[in-house]
C-alpha cells in the first residue's frame, strides 16, 4: 500500500479514535496529522509483522497518550453550553453525547472503546493496548454498561 | 437497535474533511527543518563562542595555567549545556511505533523521570563549571590589578554568581521540578488504568 492509499483509507478511522480521546475536533485533527506524519516516516521500515491497521492504530493510540503532555492547555470533553441546553434527541446531539461520554472515561478506557467501536478485533486491541485479551473483554463490557446507563438517562431527560 | 450497534452507528457518523495529504507532509518537512535549523544555530553559536575565547587566549597569550584551565572549564560548561539541551529537544519518542500503549506510557514515565534528574544535575554542574572556569580565568588578570581592583572585580563577579546560584538556580529547578512532578503523577495515574479491573 502506498502512503496515499493508507492515508485515504485510514484518515477517518484515526480521526475518530483521536476524537474519542479528546472530544475536540481541531485537536483531534492535529493528533491525526501527527499520527500520519509518523506513519509516513516509518512506513519504509514497516515489515508486515503486524497488519498495517494494527500498526497505524498503535501509533494513533500512542500519539493520543502523548497528549497527556498538553492536556492542561485545553479543556477536555466540554460541550458548548447551548448544545447542553438543547434537550433534543437529534442524531447530531446523540453523536456529540457519545463522544462526550467517551472523552470522560479514563485514558486507557477511551482508547479501548474507540478501537472497539472502530470494529477492531479484541485480540488486536489487546496487542495495541498491551493488556490481555480477557482484560480487554472485561473492560469493553464495563465501558459499554457505563455508556448504556448514561444514554438511558440522557434519553429520559 | 441494540445499544451496541447503536453506539457503533453513532460513532461512525462522526467524520471530517480529509485534509490534503500533501499539506500534512509539507508540515512535517517544515517542522523537521525548523528543528534541525534550531539545532544547527545553537551548535554554531557554541562553536563561535569557543573560537572567540580561544582567539582571546592566543591574542593575549596568558602566562598562567589557571587562565587556560579557566577557559577550558568555561567551554566545557557551555558544551554540557548545549549537549543537554540538544538531547532533551531531540524527539524522545523515536520508536513509538514499536510499543503497545502500556509500554509506551511506561517509557514515557521513565523518560520524564530521567529528564527530571538530568535537568537538576546538569544545571548544577553547569553552574559549578562556569563558576570555577571564570574564577580561574580571572586570576592572572586580577594579579596585575591593584589589590582594590582585584577585590572589586572578584566581588562583583561572585555577587553575580551568588545571585544566580542562590536565587535563580533554585527557582528554575523548583519550577521545573514542580512541572515534571505533576506530569509524572498524571502519567502514573493514567498508567494505573491498565491494571485496574474496572
Amino acid at each position: 500500500m502506498t502512503f496515499e492509499e493508507i492515508y485515504q483509507a485510514y484518515w477517518q478511522k484515526v480521526f475518530r479514535i483521536c476524537m474519542g480521546y479528546v472530544n475536540d475536533s481541531d485537536w483531534a485533527k492535529d493528533i491525526a496529522q501527527e499520527t500520519f506524519i509518523t506513519v509516513w516516516q516509518k512506513l519504509p521500515g514497516f515489515r508486515n509483522e503486524s497488519a498495517i491497521g494494527t500498526w497505524i492504530f498503535r501509533i494513533a493510540s500512542n500519539q493520543c497518550l502523548r497528549q497527556l503532555e498538553k492536556q492542561k492547555r485545553m479543556p477536555k470533553s466540554e460541550l458548548p453550553e447551548q448544545l447542553e441546553m438543547q434537550q433534543d434527541n437529534s442524531n447530531e446531539a446523540q453523536i456529540s453525547f457519545l463522544y462526550k461520554c467517551i472523552a470522560e472515561l479514563n485514558e486507557v478506557d477511551r482508547i479501548i472503546i474507540s478501537l472497539e467501536l472502530e470494529d477492531i478485533k479484541q485480540a488486536d486491541i489487546a496487542e495495541i493496548v498491551g493488556i490481555s485479551e480477557s482484560n480487554v473483554r472485561v473492560k469493553i463490557h464495563r465501558i459499554k454498561e457505563k455508556l448504556t446507563e448514561k444514554f438511558k438517562r440522557y434519553e429520559q431527560r | 437497535m441494540s445499544s451496541d450497534n447503536h453506539f457503533k452507528s453513532l460513532w461512525n457518523q462522526q467524520s471530517t474533511e480529509i485534509p490534503d495529504s500533501k499539506i500534512v507532509l509539507q508540515k512535517a518537512m517544515q517542522l523537521k527543518k525548523k528543528t534541525r535549523n534550531k539545532l544547527i544555530a545553537m551548535n554554531l553559536m557554541l562553536f563561535a563562542t569557543s573560537v572567540f575565547i580561544i582567539a582571546i587566549i592566543i591574542y593575549f597569550d596568558p602566562q598562567m595555567i589557571t587562565t587556560k584551565l579557566g577557559v577550558v572549564l568555561t567551554i566545557i560548561a557551555m558544551a554540557v549545556f548545549v549537549t543537554v539541551t540538544n538531547v532533551m529537544n531531540k524527539s524522545l519518542f523515536k520508536s513509538n511505533t514499536a510499543y503497545s500503549a502500556k509500554e509506551y506510557l511506561a517509557q514515557f514515565i521513565r523518560l520524564q523521570q530521567k529528564q527530571e534528574f538530568l535537568h537538576k544535575t546538569m544545571l548544577t554542574l553547569y553552574f559549578i563549571l562556569l563558576t570555577l572556569g571564570i574564577s580561574l580565568y580571572m586570576i592572572e588578570y586580577a594579579m596585575r590589578m591593584p589589590i582594590w581592583g582585584a577585590l572589586l572585580t572578584y566581588g562583583i563577579t561572585f555577587a553575580w554568581i551568588a545571585l544566580n546560584w542562590f536565587y535563580f538556580r533554585p527557582r528554575t529547578i523548583k519550577k521545573q521540578q514542580a512541572k515534571m512532578k505533576e506530569m509524572i503523577a498524571m502519567l502514573e495515574n493514567a498508567n494505573r488504568n491498565f491494571n485496574e479491573e474496572n
